[in-house]
């Protein structure tokens, strides 16, 4: 009943949190020079045709009279036809949406799977040879740029060892699972060099806590004081790193996209702004804001599960 | 305290951890996950995915090749892109006034079935000439269409417009079946087919469009393939990386300085397309000194053009001389203006800048050649006295702004439809027309009497000399900084033969064999 009762308050939250968002992206949209009819007629239009495209697509109309119908259109569950693609914009997002959604949760298990046992090993022989290793090889991670990272991850283990295919989406779910393997370990990577500093150092600060010595002192095995007593009260501050990076994850994998060819939301996100399709653009900030505002619901339920005192 | 690594991951099971690492390896290493090879399946990889399939809807490159695919038009250009030839119609007449065109349509099929009649050529023509249209100006020329028979059409036009057999070989001018769009609508274009080579199987959009070969098409033994998928990939290095490791058959747009290494891997086939495309600077001539022709002749003897095809193209790519791409009624007496600073230097002396200027310079951000080309302009007027400062602009709005005229010179460049001259003459040489001669405000009333008059005269060598005259005077007073024209590398691999991007950027697929 709790769970039920927080996740309608989120959803509540997210009714402000929209209309802002909308309108600012409705406005920054405008401002920017370049409209969609001059740039689909290109050198072919005269200004009649542009005119009559424009009235066409109902940007003629005042501001405020398109701003509140696609509140409109966005309140029936659509939103609108797209400007470029000249088609529904809800059916578009939605087969993409679970380009991004794989990518982004396959990509985040990745990083929480790298990131327990190392932060762990690196916390358990601190200043140990693992422990320095461990640092090095994710500060190189956290500077090479993701691009260029995943172009040598593919010439080495797709064209000099073929094991994974170049890029592409794949057919069925084991296949795609195949092909976004490669682009999420990438992604995985930068998460986790966060993440796992997170997590050391805060392994480290609960290690010396007192209830910790409590539970050896009653004579607790390694494993269960390690896992049951430090580990669990450690995460916390890492859910937070997590959440927060994931959110950012979903908006920015559009260059992991384009090097791995992944239909995903990031790119048409920026091939629609460059098409100044106003009505996609909207739509993507609207399933961004969801998605985000998403995560941090999953990231609050994370916390109340490792941490039995925080209540929803 | 302490705890020890070794007794926290101590685990009575050991094997297990090893078993789990070596399911899932193996299991990604299992042929299971591999794609079958399907030998009639041609695989293209282009950069961006089509928007619509629609062809009175559709702009954009990817749109428009794939919609040259899967419709035919009642005539289409040469695969050199120097003269019309037959489409869905076998043969035309066009009479001695210029007003009547008669044409004899083939018996040609679409993918359903069912044949293509005259009616079907009438309804998609008035369509493409229609309130949603985007290019309906293209098509209004025709006030009167008479269906002779089922195979036999005449199109009426008011006054003589020679522009429209061209016309008539555009993406929109492409013949839908009429039955199926009536009932379909909009839906229609969503896995659309005609009486072309291939019909839509399939489309993910942003992934892939899978086209199956039409069983009716008209060219006996074609398509040679059973299948083609085109792959939609926007990296350039990806495209280039998937090619090499053999999961792509062909691709498109290879950056130019991959061009030189992939020509020397023995399994590819590298070739570069001379496509109808010019590369310009545009001067705003309603701002000084670029009110001045001798400036802006002074500008095209400042710029080593013969180095930025070298440095830049790498040598893909030919030096302008004029606005127009090197296509019909091409004025080969014309010569680019040399590299020649004293020249330059000369001129602007004469212009009253014998210190020279500064100026401004729009360059798309997105474009990396673009950035690469301007900074090389940037040194080379450098050396006439000419400070230039860059000021990169988001490729979209690049446009709008030198349309509003708040600009002072603009990299830029303009591509063709048609094969035929009219188009690019009429944007980026008439004032006013379409665009104010590109934006650059440059008039000239004998170009603009030219154009006129070659729109009312019949092809033929009357209406070449018409064009070589309107390239000159272009050439001599030079709006712009006339740079080159860039080729389109593309490439596929040794067994695929056939594979070619036309002058006018779109392939032919039901031409390529799988060997």
């Amino acid at each position: 009943m709790e769970i039920v009762k927080f996740t309608l308050g989120r959803l509540l939250q997210l009714i402000p949190v929209l209309l802002g968002i909308t309108l600012i992206a409705f406005l920054l949209l405008r401002v920017l020079p370049g409209d969609p009819a001059t740039l689909i007629l290109g050198n072919r239009g005269t200004a009649e045709d542009i005119a009559r495209l424009t009235k066409q697509l109902g940007l003629d109309r005042p501001l405020w009279q398109q701003y509140l119908s696609f509140l409109g259109d966005m309140l029936r569950g659509s939103f609108g036809q797209s400007i470029a693609y000249r088609t529904a914009v809800g059916p578009l997002i939605l087969e993409r949406l679970w380009a991004t959604l794989a990518l982004v949760g396959l990509s985040t298990l990745l990083a929480v799977a790298m990131t327990i046992p190392l932060a762990l090993i690196a916390a358990l022989r601190r200043n140990g040879v693992v422990d320095h290793g461990i640092k090095i090889i994710f500060v190189m991670v956290m500077s090479m740029p993701s691009f260029w990272l995943g172009v040598l991850l593919v010439l080495l283990l797709s064209v000099v060892f073929p094991i994974f295919p170049v890029s592409g989406y794949g057919d069925g779910v084991v296949d795609r699972l195949y092909h976004l393997f490669l682009p999420a370990f990438i992604i995985s990577l930068s998460t986790a060099s966060l993440t796992i500093r997170s997590l050391r150092s805060s392994l480290l600060d609960v290690m010396k806590a007192d209830y910790i010595d409590t539970a050896r002192a009653k004579g607790l095995r390694q494993r269960v004081v390690l896992f049951r007593h430090i580990l669990r009260n450690s995460l916390i501050s890492t859910i937070s790193v997590l959440g927060v990076h994931t959110s950012w994850v979903i908006g920015g994998t559009v260059v992991i996209e384009s090097v791995f060819a992944i239909p995903g939301l990031g790119y048409l996100l920026v091939s629609s702004i460059s098409a100044r399709d106003y009505p996609m653009v909207q739509g993507l900030t609207v399933t961004f804001a969801v998605l985000v505002v998403a995560i941090n619901l999953l990231t609050d339920v994370a916390y109340a599960i490792a941490d039995p005192r925080v209540k929803l | 305290m302490k705890l020890d690594l070794a007794t926290c991951l101590k685990t009575n099971r050991p094997w297990r951890q090893g078993l789990m690492l070596a399911t899932i390896l193996g299991a990604l290493s299992s042929p299971l996950f591999a794609m079958p090879a399907d030998a009639t399946t041609l695989r293209v990889a282009i950069r961006e995915d089509a928007l619509t399939l629609d062809p009175i809807a559709s702009s954009d490159n990817p749109s428009i090749w794939t919609e040259l695919l899967v419709f035919d038009r009642l005539v289409r250009p040469s695969k050199d892109g120097t003269k019309i030839e037959p489409g869905l119609a076998e043969k035309w007449t066009i009479s001695a006034d210029g007003l009547d065109y008669t044409f004899a349509l083939r018996d040609a099929k679409f993918a359903n079935g069912d044949p293509v009649t005259a009616d079907d050529v009438v309804y998609s023509l008035q369509r493409a000439a229609g309130e949603k249209s985007d290019w309906a100006r293209f098509f209004k020329p025709v006030t009167k269409y008479t269906i002779v028979d089922p195979k036999t059409i005449t199109l009426h036009l008011d006054k003589p417009f020679t522009p429209m057999l061209n016309n008539l070989a555009l993406f929109s001018a492409s013949i839908l079946p009429k039955k199926e769009v009536e009932a379909k609508g909009d839906d229609f274009f969503k896995e659309p087919y005609g009486s072309g080579p291939f019909q839509v199987k399939q489309w993910n959009h942003g992934e892939k469009i899978i086209l199956a070969k039409n069983a009716n098409y008209w060219q006996s033994g074609k398509p040679a393939v059973d299948e083609a998928e085109i792959d939609i990939i926007n990296e350039d290095n990806a495209r280039v990386l998937k090619l090499k490791a053999g999961e792509i058959d062909a691709i498109v747009d290879i950056p130019f300085n991959q061009v030189a290494s992939l020509k020397t891997d023995p399994k590819l086939n590298v070739g570069v397309a001379s496509v109808f495309r010019i590369d310009l600077v545009q001067l705003n001539t309603t701002k000084k000194p670029f009110d001045d022709p001798r400036v802006r002749q002074a500008l095209n003897y400042a710029i080593n053009k013969d180095a930025l095809v070298k440095g830049v193209l790498r040598g893909n790519g030919t030096v302008a001389d004029s606005s127009l791409p090197i296509m019909a009624y091409n004025n080969d007496a014309l010569k680019p203006y040399p590299h020649d600073v004293a020249k330059a230097k000369e001129l602007l002396a004469a212009a009253g800048y014998p210190t020279g200027f500064s100026t401004t310079m729009l360059v798309s951000s997105g474009d990396v050649t673009a950035r690469q080309v301007a900074s090389s302009l940037q040194s080379d007027l450098k050396k006439v006295g000419v400070e230039v400062k860059l000021q990169t602009i988001e490729g979209s709005s690049q446009y709008s702004t030198t349309k509003a005229g708040n600009f002072e010179t603009s990299l830029s460049y303009a591509t063709s439809d048609t094969i035929d001259p009219d188009q690019l003459i009429g944007f980026t040489a008439v004032n006013p027309e379409r665009a104010n001669a590109f934006h650059t405000q440059w008039k000239d009333a004998r170009v603009n009497e030219l154009y006129d008059l070659e729109r009312r005269t019949a092809d033929g060598p009357d209406r070449g000399a018409q064009f070589k005259e309107m390239e000159q005077r272009v050439h001599d007073a030079a709006p712009f900084i006339f740079l080159y024209h860039q080729g389109t590398p593309y490439a596929s691999r040794k067994n695929v033969e056939g594979f070619e991007v036309l002058p006018t950027s779109n392939y032919r697929l039901e031409d390529v064999v799988i060997k």
